[in-house]
């Protein structure tokens, strides 16, 4: 058995992400741009494809692939067009998709990902404009189809094959989305199908220079799954060289279509590249071209928001923020929306973050669920950290409040306090003094310490009454009983 | 047989009721559309509801339109709401439009009368109209003729006068060569001039719908109701309206009619004597003649059989079985949906250019077939530019033959060839005229076409106007309305 050294092979891997733009209306029409409503009721005669009817390009769908391009730095093309691409399936009202192949109207830009407080570019090649298709819905003796989705407008970026490991392609996937969501362009719902990724992946000796056949795998909708794909493929092939060293490589690794099976993890081919579509490239004439002027992109270019790697700046030199904190926090504009927004009420940032990351999203995590389906509100998580920067409640008993928070998302830390005896400091000396006492007693060598100049036998010392309290006792009394104690 | 400006005086004037004048034409279609077979659809009940309310209109003395109390055919690749909309095809046969093309809205709300859908060789495919899979149309100044195509139907039912008025669509010389043929004028305006909404896609850079009349006033008419800006037509043009009917007469006094002899070379017999004719007719109207260069569309009809069919290959790539049309009964899975269904559902012109149009946009032929045709389609571009550097006009014969018998055309290249002289304008996308210019020593029409710069409509239309001004009018067909 010939050993597998999977160090020695480097994996080179491009993405091609399709995102669903959040216009009102259709890419080439006025129906509804929405989903989940019943099938064949958002949808008109261009949607399914009526002989006669014409495309009308959306505005707005220009408008937003140019925010893109100024966002990733990209070059906007002052005259880009659309054309046909040709192949039949049920889902496609047309049999041809209307899409920018010969003058896409967004090149050469370059995605910042920050990642595990890791900053990296990934250099994308292109980006263009193009119209969603319907939905198959396969029934037991028939098969329908859904129009509903049918001319979505779609954003395809296509990046460089520039990335070389699988956590690099989900990074680059979620800096995008993040992108997206800052400019307010889509939702990027990725269980509805907002963002779906298409990864091509091939492996080459680590020092060559050339490229080795690549494989498509086509249609993933979550980073997760898509890195256990890469990773799946990146194996695959690294074996396939490796026990056939002397075969042809587009032989080992046969070029074409794959899909991820998750329950094998293992991906799956679809069609081999030699049985691949022609899809008949050519200028859409229904539709006359795009024509930019200097001031729209300008005016555009204006009025961009902060975009997720400057607010990643922001938090890191401004707030002093860690970078794998802030990286967590701007890769979700909801989170980080959410931060921002209860910053001035909990008046620590670190603290804020600290609660919100590791408090909360841990607890989600354990739930399966989001900061968003959580259904808490800023306001009320700003407020428990004020709780506890202003000592109105320990950390232990903040974590309790938190559980509460998180069963009942509309109640108010300060009234769950309010309402909760077991949660209200006891600042009553009365109660306290014996208990320091006690442990003062029962730990000589400490106060020995404390007075030889080492601060953090005091820390012990108060630990230990929180403890014997429960952590219900009021740690500014527990301190200043003990130091009055230790002194006198 | 009345003009539409006629027929709408008549009407205003109250000489004639809408119920009267719907009810005459409606009595001649059935009369001599069973020999002529130039309408798939009569709109008896609809054209008659539509008649009284006109007449009721005009007694509350309430505004009528410019076409008011007009029948109108349509040529059947065009869709109007509720009526079937089959293009001549067997796909389409059981097709009922669900909305109304932007040519027959307007057309309705200027008050005119739909009257009926026309016949036409399927997808507007064919020069001849013998390629529709519901029997050729007939010539009527000559039962054995073909009228031309694609737009047959619309051309016979003018010329015998089962209407005043039709509409064609015209995207290498569907409307200009029939109207040639069957002895009426007929008029492709520049591309985006009217809209395409509505109008099942041939080749669509090229597609223009456009009026056959029997006066080039009444395309002027027509021209103000339909030469307006539609939002549903991303390359419909935006421009001020123009006043054809107010401005059509004009001199021809001091102006340049371009004729490219050269590329006229092999005209002969009598469609070049009658040419020559012409010629001197629009000389002794002040007209200065002047040679010009276009040697250049001799590449026409080989161009456009590349560029019409690549688009055509993915227009009717819709019509596959799935949401409407034919769908064959026999196929197990999807691909035979979609195979059977094609092949039945088709007729043989429609896949012979559906096989072509896939073939030159296949990746292996793209470079060499498409983008080439293309080139040469930018160069015919600047060439015609050229000569209306020198010119205002162009003028040349519409086809290079009068009526041919309906089994005339064994060879489907020598069909292709009647487009010769009137691709130039669809590849340029210019506004082009024809107007009837004799009739042979056996009785057959000729037409002469003027072609004038982008949006320079009316320009050609006073060419037209000048010219009929100079030409007695035809004697009517068989079923003309003096035969009656």
């Amino acid at each position: 058995m010939t050993d597998i050294h999977y160090e020695n092979w480097e994996p080179v891997i491009g993405l091609e992400v399709h995102v669903q733009l959040n216009t009102k209306s259709k890419m080439f029409s006025r129906s509804l741009n929405q989903f989940g409503d019943e099938p064949n009721t958002n949808i008109d005669m261009v949607n399914t494809g009526q002989p006669g009817t014409l495309p009308i390009l959306n505005k707005q769908a220009v408008k937003y692939a140019i925010q893109f391009g100024l966002a990733v730095n990209a070059e906007v093309a002052r005259t880009s067009s659309f054309d046909r691409k040709s192949y039949f399936y049920p889902d496609n009202p047309r049999n041809f998709q209307i899409t920018q192949f010969f003058n896409p109207i967004i090149r050469n830009g370059t995605v910042t990902c920050d990642v595990d407080g890791h900053t990296k570019h990934v250099k994308i090649v292109e980006a263009h404009l193009e119209d969603d298709t319907g939905m198959l819905k396969h029934f037991s003796s028939f098969a329908g189809v859904d129009y509903n989705r049918a001319g979505t407008p779609l954003l395809e970026v296509v990046s460089a094959p520039s990335m070389h490991s699988p956590k690099d392609a989900s990074a680059f996937a979620m800096a995008l989305k993040a992108i997206m969501q800052y400019l307010g362009v889509a939702e990027c719902n990725m269980d509805q199908g907002g963002l779906r990724m298409d990864a091509n992946i091939s492996v080459r000796p680590k020092g060559d220079k050339t490229l080795r056949p690549k494989v498509e795998i086509k249609n993933m909708n979550s980073f997760h799954n898509m890195e256990m794909a890469i990773e799946a493929e990146i194996r695959r092939q690294i074996q396939a060289y490796t026990l056939n060293p002397n075969e042809d490589h587009a032989k080992a690794i046969q070029p074409g279509t794959y899909r991820f099976d998750l329950s094998t993890r293992k991906t799956v081919m679809m069609r081999l590249k030699e049985d691949a579509l022609d899809y008949r490239y050519f200028p859409e004439p229904d539709l006359v071209p795009i024509t930019l002027q200097e001031e729209e992109i300008e005016a555009l270019k204006a009025s961009l928001p902060e975009l997720p790697h400057q607010r990643y700046l922001r938090y890191i030199s401004d707030l002093e923020l860690p970078a794998d904190s802030a990286s967590v926090l701007i890769n979700d504009k909801y989170t980080s929306d959410f931060f921002e927004e209860a910053l001035p009420i909990a008046k620590n940032a670190t603290s804020l973050c600290n609660w919100l990351i590791s408090e909360f999203l841990g607890r989600f995590k354990e739930k399966g669920i989001t900061l968003k389906a959580s259904n808490l509100k800023s306001e009320n998580i700003g407020k428990l950290v004020r709780m506890i920067e202003e000592k109105v409640i320990t950390g232990r008993i903040a974590k309790q409040v938190a559980d509460d928070m998180l069963a009942h998302p509309e109640k108010n830390p300060e009234e769950i306090v309010k309402a909760n005896p077991n949660y209200q400091p006891v600042s009553d000396t009365g109660v306290i003094e014996p208990i320091v006492d006690q442990i003062l007693k029962d730990n000589p060598q400490s106060i020995a310490d404390y007075k030889a100049g080492r601060t953090k036998a005091m820390a012990f010392l108060v630990g230990q009454v929180m403890k014997e309290t429960k952590g219900k006792a009021s740690p500014s009394v527990v301190n200043d009983l003990i130091l009055k104690k230790i002194s006198s | 047989m009345k003009t539409a400006i006629e027929i709408r005086q008549n009407f205003v004037d109250g000489k004639i009721s809408a119920v009267e004048i719907v009810t005459q034409y409606l009595e001649r279609i059935k009369k001599y559309d069973s020999e002529l077979n130039a309408f798939l659809a009569v709109f008896n009940e609809r054209a008659l509801e539509k008649a009284k309310a006109l007449d009721a209109k005009r007694e509350k003395g309430e505004p009528l339109g410019k076409l008011a109390g007009v029948p109108i055919a349509i040529k059947d690749n065009i869709l109007i709401e509720g009526q079937l909309c089959t293009c001549a095809s067997k796909m389409l046969e059981n097709y009922k439009a669900p909305y109304s093309a932007t040519v027959a809205r307007l057309l309705e709300e200027e008050d005119a009368i739909l009257i009926g859908k026309t016949n036409m060789d399927e997808f507007a495919m064919g020069g001849s109209g013998t390629h529709s899979a519901f029997g050729p149309t007939k010539n009527p100044y000559d039962l054995t003729c073909s009228p031309g195509g694609s737009s047959s139907g619309s051309a016979a039912a003018v010329s015998a006068d089962l209407c005043p008025i039709a509409l064609g669509s015209d995207t290498g010389g569907s409307i200009r060569q029939p109207a040639a043929l069957t002895g009426i004028v007929g008029f492709k305006p520049t591309y985006g001039r009217v809209s395409r909404y509505g109008l099942v896609a041939f080749g669509s850079s090229l597609d223009q719908i456009g009026p056959f009349t029997h006066s080039v006033k009444d395309v002027a008419l027509m021209m103000e109701v339909l030469g307006k800006h539609c939002e549903h037509d991303s390359t419909s043009l935006n421009t001020t309206p123009i006043r054809y009917l107010e401005e059509i007469e004009s001199s021809l006094e001091g102006k340049r009619i371009g004729v490219p002899w050269h590329f006229l070379e092999e005209l002969n017999g009598e469609v070049k004597d009658n040419f020559e004719e012409s010629i001197e007719k629009l000389k002794s109207l002040g007209a200065e003649v002047i040679d010009v260069d276009l040697d250049i569309l001799k590449y026409g009809v080989s161009i456009y059989y590349i560029l019409s069919t690549a688009e055509a290959s993915t227009n009717l790539a819709r019509f596959d079985g799935i949401r409407y049309g034919y769908r064959t009964k026999k196929a197990e899975n999807l691909e035979s949906t979609y195979r059977l269904s094609r092949s039945k559902g088709f007729g043989w012109e429609v896949k012979n250019r559906i096989l072509l149009g896939t073939s030159v946009l296949s990746s292996s032929s793209y470079e060499e077939l498409f983008a080439k045709a293309q080139k040469v389609r930018t160069l015919l571009i600047h060439k015609m530019r050229e000569a209306f550097g020198k010119c205002d006009c162009i003028a040349i014969p519409t086809a290079p033959s009068t009526a041919f018998a309906l089994d005339g055309m064994k060879d489907p290249l020598e069909e292709y060839l009647q487009d010769l002289y009137t691709i130039g304008a669809n590849m340029a996308g210019l506004p082009a005229i024809s107007v009837p210019s004799g009739l042979s020593a056996k009785g057959k029409p000729f037409g002469i076409q003027f072609m004038g710069p982008q949006t320079h409509d009316l320009e050609v239309m006073r060419f037209a106007y000048a010219f009929e001004s100079k030409c007695p009018p035809l004697s009517p067909p068989q079923f003309g309305a003096g035969n009656d």
